[in-house]
């Protein structure tokens, strides 16, 4: 049994990780999972208490991550040795690719093992000053966005490629099926780096990112210190090393292997592997008081805590971030969306919407936001357009950052109005009969006039950009949606019954 | 560079070799009686219109006349059905062709033999809703038919068109090329823009670069287009057509309850354009006011008027 511990939490992780995969890869049409795809950001209880401090409300569908955290209470942190899928990714790679350096001296860690707790107390203030850091360090986020912005479109790609190999051994079908269409991300290489640095950083510390940087991480820690499931040792321990080197968090401190950090510790149980079996975990009562803590000074606790606030503030006075003339116009929230700055609190850049999305029109923001808006979604018309019949952007949002909408009240949201660009309009600058853009338009926004030439009723356009996409315009089209500072509901049409007799 | 010793063919066999090879195919197939002769062996109409009857009964009433599915059919081919798919809009909404009419023609394909059917559009808004939406991927699942759509650049092939007067070269359907059987499947509807879309303009949905075509010229394209594979058959869904807010709707409809079959597309849209009235005059449209319809008559893609051709109207019950 103890021997095959570790043969079942691997193979837990990798199911975990498979799951993850297979969750976002049903993350799209038709979206009739049972399970909701975003189950594992649902989960995450560091976002969940994040985003109560940024929205200062609860999200229902962060109400989960409560119970993880109770688990957690109970068989301390369980979450990362066992199921966290960027823990996976990170123990697979360090063993593969990014091995620790060997060392002959020890490596004193303590300064180090402080720094996850300075970026959690700075989280958590910058949070109360509604300013979010999901976006940087949460893991749960940073997984499902690397996969789904850096890792899928290649995979589509790789599986466009071999489609004509494919379809040759399909004997009885004659008829070749469309190449699924790429999705693009324009931020795609840069959130591919900042993955290979987190795995890289291995190379240093086994699991570098989890001890030292995660955030979740540390959220766990604390309140795994109150754990019911405790390691104890008998005194057969002969002082072997073993534990200590076999530990993939360094839970154990090496000069008193009798004793562990329990509030480091990830529940995988190696140390079971004990040559003179005197390792066992049972449950006893709650204790705080953990062997050899971190050494948080107060200067140190009290100087994050102040950093954060500080850094929250100057986000938030960032031209970008504030109501200033700076705002970018062609920022257009997907439908739903909180007003933008409640927006840029809440999202947590996760990419689930940009996976959704039947038409590759979310993109992930760079820095057209501001600082603080890396990695939110945003309509990008001429990639793709907001399709009418579906509102799986908000259905998907964990945090609510799009509220979930129904069909009908998602198709009165007016994200945007377009606006044509008479001088480069075909039907305004030549003879030639266009409309595109009036054929199109699914809420008869666009009209010709009497020249068979485009205009828009502003009363109706919900900017889902449909116009702009198809324009045949060479480039930037002739027709372009502006954001609406905020989304408006429109008026419903009088006589909305498709089945009016004329 | 001289001759080769052994060639058997001299410069007198190969011209008179190659007068014969070009000439003996016009005479057997394109000359005016053989062509006439051939073509109306098969049935006794050029034209039909039925109504009055289920969709089902009303294709049965209108393909009779042709000649049978039979003659458009042979066992173990290939048909390629263009349906009008290109909407997520429901069929009540009549953006898109019948879902009754629809299982029924691809049933009446497989009965005269077929041995697989392919529905093929290049859809405007995106394909998995307009699929959904219009409850034709079911229609097509359940008749056993496979429901395409062209949303992929690997299922187009570059064709030139000789014949067009303004579109030179376009990437068409790879399958609509290569398909025994071609069957256009057009929808009637209202369209601001070319004031109508028909049969014609339906074969908009087999080009790749769809929107690149509003900016060389329209109303040619839709017939130049139409060059490059001739529909071995017309059905037209006249069950319910849109009049106003087309082609995407959702606009006022009118239960016409009609099917048009036909071999000749510029007939078959000369009569679906009467169904319309025109904005200005109130009067139902000649089909010469539609600028493609005539485009593609000038084009000798078929006969815009109707007088000239053997029309039948039947009562499906």
């Amino acid at each position: 049994m103890k021997r095959a511990l570790p043969y079942l939490r691997r193979s837990i992780q990798v199911l975990s990780f498979l799951f993850l995969l297979y969750l976002i890869l049903e993350t799209t049409f038709p979206l009739e999972l049972k399970v909701p795809v975003d189950l594992y950001l649902r989960l995450d209880p560091f976002i969940g208490i994040v985003t109560i401090l940024t929205k200062k409300g609860v999200i229902l569908r962060m109400l989960p991550a409560f119970g993880v955290l109770l688990l957690v209470m109970i068989f301390g942190n369980f979450f990362c040795g066992w199921f966290c899928p960027m823990g996976t990714t990170i123990d697979f790679f360090d063993r593969i690719l990014f091995r620790e350096k060997k060392r002959t001296k020890g490596f004193d860690d303590q300064p180090l093992r402080r720094l996850r707790y300075g970026v959690f107390f700075f989280s958590i203030t910058a949070g109360l000053m509604a300013w979010q850091l999901l976006y940087l360090f949460d893991p749960i986020s940073l997984i499902t966005r690397t996969l789904v912005i850096s890792f899928y479109p290649p995979v589509i790609f790789i599986f466009n490629h071999l489609l004509p190999q494919i379809q040759g051994f399909l004997p009885h079908n004659p008829f070749i099926v469309s190449a699924t269409p790429l999705p693009l991300f324009k931020v795609n290489l840069f959130i591919f780096v900042i993955f290979v640095i987190i795995l890289a950083l291995g190379v240093i510390r086994k699991r570098f990112w989890c001890r030292y940087l995660c955030p979740l991480g540390t959220l766990f820690s604390i309140f795994s210190r109150l754990r019911i499931l405790r390691r104890s040792v008998t005194d057969d321990c002969t002082h072997c090393q073993k534990c200590v080197k076999e530990c993939p968090v360094g839970a154990i401190p090496e000069e008193l292997p009798l004793q562990y950090r329990q509030q480091d510790c990830i529940s995988c149980f190696k140390c079971l592997e004990c040559p003179p079996r005197a390792v066992s975990f049972n449950f006893v009562s709650p204790i705080w008081k953990a062997a050899d803590g971190v050494n948080l000074s107060r200067r140190y606790v009290l100087g994050s805590l102040a950093f954060g606030f500080v850094s929250a503030l100057v986000i938030k006075t960032n031209p970008l971030q504030t109501e200033s003339g700076l705002r970018n116009n062609r920022l257009i929230r997907p439908p739903g969306a909180l007003p933008e700055e409640k927006f840029v609190s809440v999202c947590s850049g996760c990419g689930e919407c940009l996976k959704v999305c039947p038409n590759n029109a979310l993109q992930s923001a760079l820095l057209e936001a501001g600082l603080a808006g890396l990695y939110t979604p945003r309509l990008v018309p001429r990639i793709g357009y907001c399709e009418e019949f579906c509102n799986f952007c908000g259905r998907v949002c964990s945090t609510e950052a799009i509220i979930p909408l129904s069909i009908e009240e998602k198709r009165l949201i007016q994200m945007g109005v377009a606006h044509i660009d008479k001088t480069r309009c075909i039907a305004w600058d030549t003879e030639k009969i266009c409309l595109v853009c009036n054929e199109q338009c699914s809420y008869q926004a666009i009209v010709g006039d009497e020249k068979k030439r485009p205009v828009v009723k502003e009363e109706k356009c919900t900017g889902c950009g449909i116009c702009e996409n198809k324009c045949p315009v060479d480039g930037e089209a002739a027709i372009i949606v502006y954001a609406s500072s905020v989304q408006k509901k429109l008026k419903p049409e009088p006589n909305s019954s498709p089945n009016s007799k004329g | 560079m001289g001759h080769h010793p052994n060639s058997k063919i001299t410069r007198r066999q190969f011209i008179k070799g190659a007068a014969a090879a070009v000439t003996l195919p016009t005479l057997f197939s394109n000359g005016p009686f053989f062509y006439g002769s051939l073509a109306h062996a098969a049935g006794e109409a050029d034209l039909v219109i039925a109504n009055k009857g289920t969709p089902s009964q009303l294709l049965q009433a209108a393909i009779a006349p042709l000649g049978g599915m039979g003659r458009f059919v042979k066992t173990g081919q290939r048909v390629v059905i263009k349906a009008n798919i290109a909407w997520a809009r429901t069929p009540e909404q009549a953006c898109t062709n019948n879902p009754e009419l629809f299982s029924a023609l691809i049933k009446m394909c497989y009965e005269a033999g077929a041995k697989r059917v392919a529905i093929w559009d290049h859809t405007c808004d995106n394909y998995q809703f307009t699929f959904s939406r219009s409850g034709l991927k079911e229609a097509a699942q359940k008749a056993g038919a496979d429901i395409f759509s062209g949303h992929g650049r690997n299922v187009y092939k570059q064709v030139e068109v000789p014949k067009g007067k303004k579109l030179k070269t376009a990437e068409v359907l790879r399958d609509v090329l290569e398909a025994d059987v071609f069957i256009n499947f057009p929808i009637p509807k209202h369209h601001f823009a070319t004031e109508l879309t028909l049969g014609l303009k339906n074969l908009i949905g087999i080009v790749w670069d769809m929107e690149l075509l509003h900016k060389i010229d329209l109303h040619q394209c839709i017939a130049d287009i139409n060059t490059v594979r001739k529909p071995d058959l017309v059905v037209v869904d006249a069950i319910r057509i849109l009049t106003t807010n087309g082609p995407k709707g959702p606009g006022k409809t009118e239960d016409i309850g009609e099917v048009i079959t036909s071999t000749d597309i510029v007939a078959a849209d000369a009569y679906a354009a009467t169904f319309f009235k025109h904005p200005k005059t109130g009067k139902p449209f000649k089909p010469e006011e539609i600028k493609f319809v005539k485009n593609a008559y000038e084009l000798g893609l078929g006969e815009i008027n109707l007088s000239k051709v053997r029309v039948k109207k039947v009562s499906a019950t």
